[in-house]
């Protein structure tokens, strides 16, 4: 196999997309995606698809993508340090998914999605335990899918507010992406709550990172609460993204060499209340609207 | 002190989070000083250096599990009361799970034990059915995955409809709408030989069986030699020279298989 830079040509140029996932736009004044790509197409040139296959997917996922427009699979229900998550039933839905939405490539948070097999009650979102330890067997379920499912599969570092392990996050991602020889999805509001939970600056661990393995960003709104004096960070997918977030995703613009996409992640607000930060994205990735 | 005495393996660390997640006290003792066997001091001195209020970041996540496990096994909620039902995700039975990657249910069902008497024991084994997977021939015989007998005092199966039918289509709700004090009692005298059998729509079908086959069965839920089925048919009353043949029966009949 080609290594991952010389696989990295045949990957599609995006520009700027949004997420969604089963049931988003239940929600009253839910963003339509579909509303949003006609009225303001670069805005919304390919659809990022959360998709956990005990559920597969909603009619607004089906009709973009009968519609040929693009798509990028987010998985929502595996744990990529888990041979056993990578059973057959679940590779066979996987594959059907991917049948139907022809993604440019698959993505997902490299955290623990569920605890024990997939079943209800066990699901959650932890990030990796941030240790050199975790870089093998991560990797390895990266290439193993990536086999599966004949994709590129990008590791996205999760949310949080429990880090455990010494290391910092973009070096554990960097270690993986090597290892797997993978490209990246750098989420710039999980960074940001990364690097408070540390206390750090937004651009700490930028001298180490990979940048250069960087395909796909992801901005989204975030809400501040508090618990017994203890400030983190939400990650509500609201309309109102955070002062770092900006900071990491505008740094991070000069930075990814290869970058092909970003997301916007409002999938529950309506349109008028996100266009102003797609619009900034827009502007700040020089992305012409008209 | 620990069992595990060193090394690091992240999913051991991820699984004591979870644990730590669902229970402050557990959480409390990995910052302490006894003995926690599941880890070893590396691992545990990795959890040590969590600020414990991130793991206070979402109150609702126990109170959320406890919703699926009382929406799949009311009667047995109603029996013990919801508040007495929580106590499993401090018990060692859900960390057991969690550790070694089982079924929620499947831990809530082992820490059940006894007691919610038989509703306890047939909620369970309904549990299990519903998730039952096509099993690894290891060239054995056991209970066919979608299947399992359950041994419960006399009238269970009569008590279970009735509560179940009490609760209604939302018996979350209904349980919490419930006085604490209005818990209901579950016969726990005599003896009733159940069968629970998945449909092939996943529906399930409760009933009753011979207490021969429901014990064998009960016998046959690990994975066993044929001349063990055999033996335990002879115990449980079948004739010798017919054990042989009473088993290529209940293989014909699906009501063993491999396992």
């Amino acid at each position: 196999m080609p290594d991952f830079f010389a696989r990295l040509r045949a990957l599609p140029h995006l520009g700027i997309g949004i997420s969604t996932e089963y049931g988003a736009r239940r929600g009253d004044g839910a963003l339509d995606p579909r509303a949003l790509r006609r009225d303001h197409p670069a805005l919304a040139r390919f659809l990022e698809v959360g998709v956990e296959v005990v559920q597969g997917l909603d009619e607004d996922a089906r009709a973009w993508a009968a519609e040929g427009a693009p798509t990028t699979y987010h998985f929502l229900d595996v744990n990529l340090d888990e041979p056993e998550d990578f059973d057959a039933e679940w590779l066979a839905a996987v594959r059907e998914v991917i049948e139907v939405l022809r993604p440019a490539w698959v993505c997902g948070d490299a955290g623990m999605w569920h605890f024990g097999p997939r079943d209800r009650g066990h699901m959650l979102l932890l990030p990796p335990v941030l240790v050199p330890e975790t870089v093998p067997t991560m990797a390895a379920g990266i290439a193993a899918l990536r086999q599966a499912t004949g994709h590129e599969v990008l590791p996205e570092n999760p949310p949080g507010a429990a880090f455990v392990g010494p290391m910092h996050v973009l070096e554990l991602f960097t270690a993986v992406a090597e290892a797997a020889d993978t490209g990246v999805l750098l989420d710039c509001a999980h960074l940001a709550m990364f690097q408070r939970a540390r206390g750090l600056p937004f651009d700490a661990g930028f001298d180490a990172f990979a940048w250069d393995r960087v395909v796909e960003l992801h901005v989204a709104g975030g809400t501040e609460h508090r618990v017994d004096g203890l400030v983190f960070v939400e990650d509500d997918h609201g309309a109102s993204v955070l002062p770092d977030t900006w900071a990491i995703f505008e740094a991070a613009l000069e930075r990814a060499s290869n970058l092909r996409a970003v997301v916007v992640e409002c999938e529950r607000n309506p349109i008028p209340a996100v266009l102003p930060l797609m619009q900034r994205v827009a502007s700040a990735w020089a992305v012409e609207l008209a | 002190m620990s069992l595990v005495r060193d090394g690091l393996d992240p999913r051991r660390v991820q699984h004591a989070l979870v644990c730590m997640l669902f229970d402050p006290a557990w959480a409390a003792h990995v910052r302490g000083q006894g003995l926690v066997p599941e880890l070893s001091e590396r691992e545990r001195a990795l959890l040590r250096a969590l600020d414990p209020r991130a793991l206070a970041t979402d109150p609702h996540r126990r109170a959320r599990a406890l919703h699926v496990l009382v929406e799949e096994l009311p009667v047995t909620a109603a029996v013990l009361g919801v508040a007495a039902c929580e106590a499993f995700f401090s018990a060692p039975e859900f960390r057991a799970g969690v550790f070694g990657r089982a079924a929620m249910t499947a831990s809530f069902a082992a820490w059940l034990g006894d007691r919610a008497h038989g509703v306890g024991r047939l909620e369970s084994a309904m549990a299990a059915v519903r998730r039952a997977k096509p099993p690894a021939d290891r060239g054995r015989l056991g209970c066919p995955p979608g299947l399992r007998g359950v041994v419960v005092p006399a009238n269970t199966l009569a008590f279970y409809l009735r509560v179940r039918e009490e609760l209604g289509p939302d018996p979350v709700r209904s349980l919490a709408q419930r006085e604490a004090s209005s818990r209901s009692s579950p016969p726990r005298r005599g003896t009733q030989f159940l069968l629970v059998e998945r449909r092939p729509d996943g529906s399930l079908d409760l009933g009753s069986g011979s207490e021969p086959l429901v014990r064998l069965l009960c016998f046959a839920e690990r994975p066993r030699a044929r001349t063990e089925l055999e033996l335990e048919a002879v115990r449980l009353g079948a004739e010798p020279a017919d054990a042989s043949a009473l088993i290529d029966e209940l293989l014909a009949d699906g009501l063993l298989g491999p396992s």
